[in-house]
């Protein structure tokens, strides 16, 4: 079970994107997408924007499920205060566990719009973040 | 892997071609690695190897901050911000950007705080009120005054406050009569309404009576898109 | 409480805040407030030199006459503050500390104050108001 993950700003440029395979069950959290799904992942979670989009007026939580699907991949979503789109492209259902993933991935992302030098919309590039992130997908996903 | 001068910048776009954009950001080396030599990158980490991600985002929720030092501080960015343009419409807009910047952090930390109940606001109403108590009792410790619409346009809103607490030291000379220094919370009430896809512009107009000399009225006008959306959600 | 007069002086001895609280005072062109402010400067530098008692630090404090009393009290930084008050006025010493409250809050603080210049904030004349003469 392979999962790709994306964080896209307000003005619908990625700022940080990710991907982690499943460590429950014996999984050895390294993802497995066949090779021409991959290039093909980062299309299907930017065309699923649209659909956020219409849906973010409809309901005020932040959590939104799954949000769009393609073949047999789902996207779920996460709305952040100030609109910044955390994606999460994955193959089976698993509400829970990704709704813990993006709480603990919101903490993240706050805490790093706490830093003075980093304005919404910028990229994402620090390492910790990074590794805390994949850190997070280790222990829910 | 090399990029050029791609890599001072960033806001580099994402390339779909892993040949050229491979995967995720740690393969990209930090800014200015190879311009460094070993001894400067020693400074991009603190010596306990804490960052900004250990700290917890409650520690300073119910710590107090004295007012005299932030009146000191506001009085230098007034100073500061001053000497930078010319003209009292300019320096409003130097204040308004000093708060946009705070307004777009406090929003997400705000709702952060607020935890899994925690709710987007989708109608005009509800950010108001969010506003008007939530970012307001965070910031000066008590909600805003008032909150009332305006009866000639559909798109103007107003907040009042009895005695903005940035303006509560601050004598502006009879020259500029027409600067309110509360344009610094104007650009925090402003980014907080961006943040949640509400665009318009905020400006504080003082509006002195007999016993509130130092009244405040933050005028709230939005955008046609936010009058036909909020039409159509009924 | 009944203070009549009060007189600011900035390091180098020249007034930046004059105000009459009373209106039975005779009224001085400012020429002569401005001599005024630096003749006690001078007095208060040759004070504090002659002093009989050591280490006392500053000069002139205090100075009485039948008719009035007047209070200098000068801050670490060099600026002065005169009261002028009834002679049998009692709690100066709060009234001085108030003022300089007054002074540290609405003026210090204000941006578009420049320092050692004239005080000329209309928050600080207000509150000072309110204090010493309320209504």
């Amino acid at each position: 079970m392979s999962f790709y993950f994306a964080i896209v700003g307000t003005k619908d440029n990625p700022i940080y994107e990710a991907e982690f395979g499943t460590s429950k069950q014996g999984g050895d959290g390294v993802a497995r997408f066949r090779e021409e799904q991959r290039s093909m992942n980062q299309f299907i979670v930017h065309s699923s924007l649209d659909i956020v989009e219409e849906v973010q007026w409809a309901t005020p939580t932040m959590y939104m499920k799954c949000v769009d699907k393609f073949n047999n991949l789902q996207v779920s979503c996460f709305l952040t205060a100030g609109n910044i789109k955390f994606l999460l492209l994955h193959d089976q259902k698993a509400d829970d566990a990704i709704r813990q993933f993006f709480t603990d991935v919101y903490d993240l992302y706050t805490k790093t719009l706490m830093n003075p030098f980093y304005e919404v919309d910028m990229r994402i590039t620090s390492g910790v973040f990074d590794g805390k992130v994949k850190q997070a997908a280790k222990k829910y996903l | 892997m090399q990029r050029g001068d791609s890599l001072n910048s960033p806001f580099v776009p994402f390339s779909p071609n892993p040949s050229i954009q491979q995967g995720t950001p740690t393969s990209t080396p930090p800014l200015k690695h190879t311009l460094s030599s070993s001894t400067s990158s020693n400074l991009r980490y603190s010596s306990s190897r804490k960052s900004i991600y250990d700290r917890h985002l409650n520690r300073s929720q119910r710590s107090e901050l004295s007012k005299a030092s932030f009146a000191f501080l506001f009085g230098e960015m007034v100073q500061y911000a001053q000497k930078r343009v010319n003209g009292i419409a300019d320096l409003e807009k130097k204040l308004n950007l000093h708060g946009y910047s705070i307004g777009q952090r406090l929003l997400e930390l705000l709702l952060w705080r607020e935890g899994r109940s925690a709710k987007r606001e989708t109608r005009i109403l509800g950010i108001l009120q969010f506003i008007t108590t939530t970012v307001y009792r965070s910031i000066f410790n008590k909600p805003a005054d008032g909150l009332e619409k305006s009866r000639d346009n559909e798109d103007e809103y107003m907040l009042i406050d009895n005695d903005p607490m940035v303006n509560s030291y601050i004598s502006v000379p009879k020259e500029m009569s027409q600067l309110n220094c509360a344009a610094f919370v104007a650009g925090i009430i402003e980014a907080v309404l961006d943040g949640c896809l509400f665009p318009g512009r905020v400006t504080a107009h003082s509006v002195p009576t007999e016993q509130l000399p130092a009244k405040t009225v933050f005028l709230i006008k939005f955008d046609e898109s936010v009058i036909e959306r909020e039409s159509v959600l009924g | 409480m009944v203070i009549l007069s009060l007189l600011i002086l900035n390091k180098a001895g020249g007034l930046i805040f004059q105000r009459d609280f009373n209106e039975g005072l005779k009224k001085l062109s400012s020429n002569d407030y401005l001599v005024l402010a630096g003749t006690f400067h001078g007095v208060h530098a040759i004070t504090s030199r002659i002093s009989p008692v050591r280490n006392s630090g500053g000069g002139l404090e205090v100075l009485e006459s039948d008719r009035f009393r007047m209070q200098c009290f000068q801050t670490l930084t060099g600026t002065k503050f005169l009261i002028f008050a009834e002679p049998n006025q009692p709690n100066i010493d709060v009234v001085v500390k108030r003022v300089y409250e007054l002074y540290a809050d609405y003026v210090m603080k204000n941006p578009f104050y420049q320092i050692e210049m004239p005080i000329r904030c209309e928050a600080f004349e207000r509150n000072l108001v309110a204090y010493i003469k309320p209504k």
